[in-house]
């Protein structure tokens, strides 16, 4: 708590404040409710970004506490999710479905991986999923990037996204299109 | 920009400089011919003769005239200053970097009138004869630097006076004060009269060199065949006729009324820092709405003007130095300011459409002179500040970026009046002062690490094995941290008063040989005084000494706390033989040192706490002293490029630094300790109580890619905005990736044009020495806020 109150400074004349990230956070529940109740002792801003595969009963725990989540969403078709995730995506929509009916500030992240998530279908599918929920009106588009294959380099691990090119400009601007048209708020990057 | 101005600005970059006898030679002739006269008499004399002899110079298509040298480029010397000697001219004219082409004609020149005159009567050599022995070791040893051993005092900035006056005003002030003198009850009215006889001399000499212009430009237009260039040339004539005699009427006037005085101010002594127009937005917006309003003049046409201007500062290189000192390539730039935006005396927002206008200026005319600065207020507009933040991020260092409510604060705790305080600002790299009002002289930087190693080798410098400082103890006796430091402050007192005994020896050296009755007009309240610039005839009068390394300090000091006496990792012998072998096979110890250490830089208040003790040993040892001219002794934080030959004279300190590496720079986190990010620098620099200072540095170098977008220029603003919450004086930033610097060094040829911050000032990367390129490069790089 120390460290996020040095920069208090920074947070009132930029209006930001402290994201939670990870990782997951809410892997570390108790924790996480923890510094969120502080953050908003002190009136800080505070921002958790989640991939949502967590327990709804949490997630419902450190909702007072959030101004902002930030909600991740890969792709809406299950068993296309539990290939390319590992998991189902059952979770994942529920909780945000949930979310979506009491909280008012939600982003969504979508990663867009070339090959994987950015055809029509899939990004269709998630724009669906969004205006079908109560109050979610922005998104971020996270297009791919190269920057972790020397990290896996450095760490050892093998990366299995070999030869993926980041997106086109042009097709980033195509996808942004799409959500646009519902009137949904769209940034690329994050 | 415009054909025209396209032209004239790759002339004025395709110019080589070159070392011009001119000024040396009627200056020489002028002192064998010359009978007695009071001193301010004489040099106002000798100012009347370089100002009535000198070549006139109007070059093809300029619409602002006036050289300094006999043509763009062309750098006068100084000998009454300090005499350049055939060897300095050798290494002047054959220099890699920075250099001065000599003809043979020059060489002849000096050899055969120039040094036989001036070998032992230049103010160098009156000073070197008049300062103590103790002064000269510590001198020599490299603790402290001396400004005015090559250069005048100078170092200031004008105001708005001769936008409302002209100089035969000044001179009826002038006239108006020698009357009333009172030659029964003030025993220094003799002094005065000479002085103010001098004045006069001076008022009359800038305006025969103006005419001498106009005289110049009808004869060109009557030769001109160009319809078009005729009528510049005889509009030309038309404006010197009219300034600086009189008071400008309108823009273009108003220009050219500047840059004569400008020239009169560098050619009647090689001034430091030049001379500096200060707030050219405001003094010109009144001139350009009227020419708006009567149809008289566009937007264009005083862009067109306001970068004719940019091209004569340009045109002048800053005098090159002498000695040990012209080995090292320094720069050409010679820190003219223009300070954009800030508030008016009356407190409001001082932003106005020639301040934008001169933003357009600046970015597209990207010379590395004149310096640009922005005086940002919490009054000023978001969109004054973004608009700069466009132009920084592009990477070249320019405008940087000023705490005008911390800068009125500092004036006023100072103890200047508010209207002055807000009428002043910055000038030089980072040096505050009351704008036209104040003789704010720099005297020499001061080596703060060197003086740590001379506490901890109890006296002496283990560079030279001589005995310079005091006894304060053998270090390895040391029982407490609070001992060492004890120890540095003493040896740090020591020097100070050195220092200050040195300078109060020059101040009135200048006083009394070298007075400067031109530079006395264009201050307030030399004519009412009746007292010389350098006589304590300014309303204001600071004498500044610059810390520099205080990170390096910071760092040396807290991994001694750290290691020697709170964890004990290592003793006190060990560690002095270590710094003693400059690491030699102890590179493990070197490591830890530098990575097991808490270092300033990263919001750690254990390495900042020592920061804030060091600022005050230095701002005790320093502020409040008296200096001779009846003002006061300040400290201000600032290397311009002194950290590195501070550093090639300090052996390895206690931070891991190597033997003659580089100190930190102005009062940045040592090169690569800062690991925390910007905002955390930001939280460490500005614990340094700032307010008492007389301006503190800080450089801080981004990747091109964080500040990309929208986004990135907002991140940049905000933390901009936060660190003058905090109280920062100026912040400045390097756009440019460790990637394209090193690619510069590898093939210089194909950088020619990279422009990069140094410290206070903008310099082609190509023509800083190895060791300067070195240090840019090391230090840190922001990938993320």
């Amino acid at each position: 708590m120390e460290e996020i109150e040095k920069d208090i400074i920074f947070y009132d004349e930029s209006k930001g404040g402290v994201t939670f990230s990870g990782g997951e956070p809410l892997m570390q529940p108790d924790f996480l409710t923890e510094m969120l109740q502080s953050c908003k002792e002190k009136d800080i801003h505070t921002a958790v970004e989640t991939c949502g595969l967590v327990k709804s009963e949490d997630l419902a725990r450190i909702e007072p506490y959030v101004d902002l989540f930030l909600y991740d969403l890969k792709i809406i078709d299950g068993a296309k999710h539990r290939q390319l995730a590992g998991a189902s995506n059952r979770t994942i929509l529920m909780n945000l479905r949930e979310l979506s009916q009491s909280h008012d500030e939600i982003i969504i992240r979508f990663p867009l991986i070339p090959g994987i998530n950015d055809e029509g279908e899939d990004v269709l599918q998630i724009r669906t999923f969004i205006s079908s929920l109560r109050n979610v009106q922005e998104i971020h588009i996270l297009p791919y990037h190269k920057g972790g294959i020397e990290k896996y380099r450095r760490l050892g691990k093998e990366y299995r996204l070999p030869g993926i090119q980041p997106p086109s400009d042009q097709k980033l601007s195509q996808i942004e299109d799409i959500f646009r048209r519902v009137g949904l708020r769209v940034k690329i990057g994050g | 920009m415009n054909e025209r101005v396209a032209r004239l600005r790759q002339k004025s970059m395709d110019t080589d400089a070159t070392i011009s006898t001119e000024r040396a030679v009627l200056i020489t002739e002028f002192h064998k011919q010359t009978r007695e006269f009071s001193a301010p008499v004489r040099r106002a004399l000798a100012f009347k003769y370089l100002m009535e002899n000198k070549t006139i110079c109007i070059s093809d298509e300029e619409l602002i005239v006036g050289e300094r040298g006999q043509a763009p480029k062309a750098t006068p010397t100084y000998p009454e200053l300090c005499c350049h000697s055939l060897q300095d001219l050798d290494i002047l004219d054959s220099r890699e970097k920075v250099s001065f082409r000599v003809s043979n004609n020059v060489r002849k020149v000096y050899r055969e009138d120039i040094i036989s005159f001036w070998q032992g009567r230049s103010m160098r050599d009156i000073i070197f004869q008049n300062v103590e022995k103790e002064w000269r070791a510590a001198y020599d040893a490299g603790i402290y630097t001396e400004f005015m051993e090559q250069r005048a005092p100078g170092h200031t900035v004008l105001d708005d006076k001769i936008y409302h006056k002209g100089f035969l005003d000044f001179k009826a002030e002038i006239e108006k004060n020698l009357q009333s003198l009172d030659f029964l009850n003030d025993h220094e009215a003799y002094q005065k009269k000479e002085e103010l006889k001098a004045m006069s001399i001076c008022a009359d000499a800038i305006i025969r060199f103006a005419e001498r212009h106009a005289e110049k430009a009808q004869e060109m237009a009557q030769r001109e065949s160009d319809v078009k260039r005729k009528k510049e040339l005889e509009k030309i004539a038309g404006v010197c006729r009219h300034v600086p005699r009189h008071a400008p009427r309108d823009f273009w006037e108003a220009l050219q009324a500047y840059w004569f005085v400008h020239l009169g101010v560098i050619t009647e002594l090689n001034t430091w820092d030049s001379f500096s127009p200060g707030h050219l937005d405001r003094h010109l917006y009144p001139f350009y709405k009227k020419g708006l309003e009567d149809g008289t003049l566009t937007r264009e046409q005083a862009k067109e003007l306001l970068q004719c201007l940019w091209v004569k500062f340009n045109n002048h290189p800053a005098p090159p130095k002498v000695g040990v000192t012209a080995a090292e390539s320094g720069t050409y730039a010679d820190f003219a300011a223009i300070d954009l935006g800030g508030v008016k005396p009356d407190g409001s927002d001082g932003v106005n459409e020639v301040t934008y206008l001169i933003l357009d200026v600046i970015e597209e005319m990207k010379l590395i002179q004149p310096s640009s600065n922005i005086q940002l207020s919490k009054k000023s507009p978001d969109r004054f500040l973004k608009r700069a933040c466009e132009i920084i991020r592009q990477g070249w260092g320019q405008p940087s970026i000023f705490n005008v409510d911390l800068i009125v604060d500092e004036l006023i705790r100072q103890g200047k009046s508010v209207e002055d305080a807000r009428s002043g600002g910055t000038s030089g790299c980072v040096e505050t002062g009351c704008f036209g009002k104040e003789a704010y002289i720099l005297t020499g930087y001061f080596n703060l690490p060197k003086v740590l190693e001379i506490a901890l080798n109890n006296g002496v410098d283990p560079h030279t094995g001589l005995k310079i400082g005091l006894e304060t103890g053998d270090a390895t006796q040391f029982e407490s941290y609070e001992e060492l430091f004890d120890a540095f402050m003493r040896q740090l007192n020591h020097f100070v008063d050195l220092k200050a005994k040195g300078n109060n020896i020059i101040e009135r050296l200048y006083a009394i040989y070298m007075p400067t009755p031109f530079l006395s007009i264009l201050t307030d309240d030399c004519i009412r005084r009746g007292k010389d610039y350098h006589d304590g005839g300014a309303r204001y009068n600071s004498t500044y000494i610059m810390g520099v390394g205080i990170g390096t300090l910071t760092d040396s000091l807290a991994a001694i706390k750290y290691h020697v006496f709170d964890e004990k990792t290592m003793n006190m012998k060990d560690l002095l033989q270590a710094l003693k072998d400059n690491f030699a096979a102890q590179e493990k110890t070197r490591l830890m040192l530098w990575n097991n250490t808490p270092k300033y830089g990263n919001d750690d208040d254990y390495a900042d706490n020592l920061l804030k003790a060091s600022f005050d040993a230095f701002y005790d040892a320093i502020n409040g002293r008296r200096n001779t001219r009846g003002g006061f002794y300040r400290v201000n934080y600032l290397s311009t490029t002194c950290h590195v030959y501070f550093g090639s004279v300090t052996g390895a300190t206690a931070d891991g630094r190597r033997a003659s590496e580089p100190l930190s720079e102005g009062v940045s986190p040592v090169q690569g300790a800062d690991r925390q990010g910007p905002t955390s620098v930001i939280k460490s620099v500005a614990k340094m109580d700032q307010v008492r200072t007389g301006g503190a540095l800080l450089n801080q170098k981004f990747t091109p890619m964080l500040l990309e977008g929208d986004d990135g220029l907002q991140d940049l603003a905000h933390l901009v905005r936060s660190y003058f919450k905090l109280d920062g004086h100026h912040i400045q930033f390097n756009v440019v990736s460790a990637e394209t610097l090193r690619a510069a060094q590898a093939s210089p040829e194909k950088y020619r044009d990279l422009i990069v911050r140094v410290a206070g000032y903008s310099d082609y990367f190509c023509d800083l020495t190895k060791s300067l390129q070195d240090e840019i490069i090391a230090r840190t790089e922001h990938k993320s806020f």
